[in-house]
């Protein structure tokens, strides 16, 4: 374990020697913020309440989607790099586990993007917007697990598009169009409050559901007693289905790999 | 002039050759461009399923005001590739080559190169949102109203070139300047695709004096739908897209030539 570890500290210290690109990813995500925050003020017009849904929580649900999305950092290209460049066959002979090895490069690029960048945007933005406090300790507790549940989610969907690159010549197109379907069905462009019902009813038999908002309903104490055992047991199911399938595609490309010269 | 245009059709030929090479790719690549520029779209539609309305604009009032910010940028990514990345030629050298051939120094750089994915990708979105909305949002259109909308997109890619041609000019003084774009262009485009009435005085000033992102969509599209918001800025500010245009372009252009004359070669 401690060995993967080594890669996430590794990543994590690489991404310190660039101390201008943080102000700049502090400025992204703040500003990112305020176009939400500005179209749901423009949108809520005044109104204490839409649905039984406040202002701040809708703030909140932003905030936690946009930090969640810099925390859940993924390098998406780094399997297809390695393919196309040939270097994955050096990648196969190190006696560690390719996909954990890669994960955890992931994991170190993301505490830095929360350490250096959700943070500071959380503070600056508390400065004007109105969040909502966590509604308990434990209620913080439980929405870190699902937040850990969650980017185990997401890499994985991440990880088995990136597999295809074993048969396709670039998966940047594919990869965009994922990104899509996750930026709006897992709620970051949108709340999961305000989709019509039809819609939460598709995304409900999703993976995409508990990837954010199962952490903000949790932060929120929107979920009691039985269903937060259900929300948790959803991401697992997800988890594993997930793996089940990245695995397959992962030793199927493995099997099909031929490297060209070197 | 006969030469440039042909000068261009050659570039585009070469250009679409290369982009298109492998045919699936980039069939993919572009509607992934469509599709992630489409999100924020999808987005705001969802949203106005519940709350109908954002400061007064209905969904086909937004889409008209999104199409200009995706048509314009679909036109000028085909002109002004070369300025977006000009720190890139900057830095490899390949200015130097430019230099040394018989056109204008910035003839070549607007005709050289286009981001073909970006633009069929925009530039459809653009042409789709227009579509739908044009008929349903009370334009009366007539030759004039047509007239006036093409003049505003030329001036909506005037200002972007003038806003890229101006990195450009910094790029002779120092050479990475994409932080700056991330800063004044990539974050400002952002806020400009939704209403400037939504923002904070801040921000709005800073869309309209700083980076006049407004001139490119809001009050171009607020000439159109007269909308009750715009009593919040003065009237002429409407008409004046094409003055912003021209002169922010003929500005950034005096600045280019100025810089011009710092430049050093990076050497190889």
């Amino acid at each position: 374990m401690s060995t993967y570890l080594q890669f996430a500290v590794i990543k994590f210290r690489n991404k310190m020697a660039y101390r201008f690109d943080y102000l700049l990813g502090i400025l992204n995500t703040l500003l990112s913020f305020v176009v939400y925050w500005s179209i749901y003020k423009a949108l809520y017009g005044g109104a204490s309440e839409v649905d039984g849904v406040t202002f701040s929580m809708v703030t909140t649900n932003f905030i936690i989607s946009l930090g969640l999305s810099s925390a859940f950092y993924k390098n998406e290209m780094f399997l297809q790099d390695k393919i196309k460049q040939g270097t994955i066959a050096n990648e196969l002979l190190k006696p560690v586990n390719f996909k954990l090895r890669m994960l955890f490069e992931d994991v170190g690029e993301g505490a830095f993007n929360v350490a250096f960048n959700f943070l500071p945007t959380v503070v600056i933005a508390a400065f004007f917007a109105n969040l909502s406090a966590p509604s308990s300790v434990l209620n913080v507790l439980l929405c870190l697990v699902s937040v850990v549940l969650g980017y185990i989610v997401l890499w994985q969907i991440s990880f088995i598009v990136q597999s295809w690159s074993f048969w396709l010549f670039n998966v940047w197109g594919l990869i965009t169009i994922k990104n899509v379907f996750v930026n709006i069905l897992a709620g970051a462009y949108i709340p999961m409050w305000f989709m019509p019902d039809w819609l939460r009813n598709v995304i409900r038999f999703t993976p995409f559901a508990s990837i954010y908002f199962t952490p903000v309903q949790l932060y929120l104490g929107e979920l009691q007693g039985w269903d937060i055992l259900i929300n948790f047991a959803r991401q697992l199911l997800w988890i594993v289905i997930l793996y089940v399938i990245g695995e397959f595609c992962w030793r199927r490309g493995i099997k099909k790999l031929v490297v060209q010269g070197g | 002039m006969k030469d440039i245009i042909s000068l261009f059709f050659a570039y585009a030929r070469t250009g679409l050759k290369t982009r298109f090479q492998y045919k699936l790719d980039s069939v993919i690549s572009t509607f992934a461009v469509f599709f992630r520029e489409a999100a924020g779209i999808i987005a705001m539609y969802l949203a106005l399923l519940k709350f109908d309305t954002i400061n007064n604009w209905n969904i086909d009032e937004l889409l008209f005001l999104f199409s200009l910010i995706f048509i314009t940028y679909g036109i000028f990514i085909v002109f002004f590739m070369a300025l977006r990345d000009f720190s890139d030629w900057i830095k490899h050298g390949d200015f130097d080559r430019v230099m040394l051939r018989p056109r204008g120094l910035l003839t070549q750089l607007v005709l050289c190169g286009a981001d073909w994915l970006a633009a069929f990708g925009h530039g459809t979105l653009g042409i789709i949102l227009f579509i739908i909305s044009a008929n349903r949002v009370g334009i009366q259109w007539n030759f004039g109203m047509a007239v006036y909308y093409i003049v505003v997109v030329i001036s909506g890619v005037l200002i972007q070139g003038a806003v890229f041609l101006f990195f450009s000019a910094i790029s002779f003084y120092v050479v990475e300047t994409n932080s700056l774009k991330e800063i004044f262009y990539w974050n400002m485009r952002k806020f400009a695709v939704y209403p400037l009435s939504i923002y904070n005085k801040f921000i709005q000033s800073i869309l309209i004096f700083v980076v006049p992102f407004a001139f490119v969509n809001y009050f171009p599209a607020q000439f159109f739908l007269r909308k009750a918001d715009m009593a919040a800025y003065p009237e002429w500010m409407m008409y004046i897209s094409p003055i912003v245009g021209i002169v922010l372009y003929i500005l950034a252009y005096a600045f280019w030539r100025f810089s011009l004359r710092y430049y050093k070669s990076t050497g190889n």
